[in-house]
């Protein structure tokens, strides 16, 4: 999973299969969809496995993480719009309230949305 | 199904080299001091139920098999996720209902909470709901 900044934001990818299987394996989560394609195919999701959702989330957190160093999180709310799928390319966009977005290359709306509470510091 | 009493769950062993894993597949900083990367809250929360996902599901009659997909989900943090210490989980179910779906035709809607503790208290909340497509009356 490489990663970079630039003036857009933070992009990751290709999604690859091989890490979906190990995020599933923390979080024993045996799902077809995430570990075959011809699951995902019969599940109605296209030819390409689906990215597990908790790994969405920590991409964009870990966007947010490198833009704020110095924060901790009290809360992180996470609305699931869309899926990722394997070979996708992702860019996570900052927004001021805090919150961010996620998104899949070659997709209009954001797959994720997220808003961030931090922790005042003591 | 809702309002059951949560349930206790196993023990998340959240060791420096699983959080380094982590955050390299999904490429966040380097950890500073103890603290973990925040998506602990959730995948301790899981790797901790009492049974996994899948069959935890499938035990409340859920089509776990058709390919359920997340909705929504919050992680809040009362304490600190640490590396170097273990948290022992709580499972709740919150909710469970059946709605209509506009991508699956009819979806059940399963909420659940799960709270990774320490020795001083709960340090992480996961609260999510996962729907998964009906797949049969029953």
């Amino acid at each position: 999973m490489a990663d970079r900044q630039d003036e857009t934001g933070w992009r990751f990818g290709p999604v690859s299969g091989p890490d979906m299987a190990e995020w599933c394996a923390f979080l024993r989560d045996d799902n077809a969809i995430h570990l075959r394609r011809e699951a995902a195919e019969a599940a109605g999701f296209g030819p390409r496995r689906v990215n597990p959702g908790p790994a969405n989330l920590a991409y964009v957190i870990s966007a947010v993480m490198a833009a704020h160093p110095q924060a901790e999180f009290v809360e992180i709310a996470a609305f699931f719009a869309g899926n990722v799928f394997e070979d996708d390319r992702l860019a996570v966009a900052l927004t001021p309230e805090p919150g961010a977005t996620l998104h899949a290359e070659g997709r209009e709306t954001p797959v994720l949305r997220v808003q961030f509470r931090f922790k005042e510091h003591e | 199904m809702a309002g059951r009493q949560p349930v206790p769950g196993l023990r998340y062993d959240l060791t420096a080299t699983l959080d380094d894993r982590v955050r390299a597949l999904c490429a966040a900083p380097a950890r500073q001091g103890e603290l973990a990367h925040p998506i602990h809250a959730y995948l301790g929360g899981l790797a901790a139920m009492p049974q996994p996902i899948g069959d935890f599901s499938r035990a409340l009659g859920l089509a776990f098999d058709a390919g359920p997909v997340l909705g929504e989900c919050r992680l809040s943090f009362p304490g600190r996720l640490r590396v170097g210490q273990a948290y022992d989980a709580t499972v709740e179910v919150l909710d469970l209902t059946r709605k209509p779906s506009r991508r699956f035709g009819r979806a059940d809607h399963l909420a659940l909470a799960i709270t990774l503790s320490d020795p001083s208290g709960p340090a992480s909340l996961l609260h999510f709901k996962m729907i998964t497509p009906v797949v049969d009356d029953g």
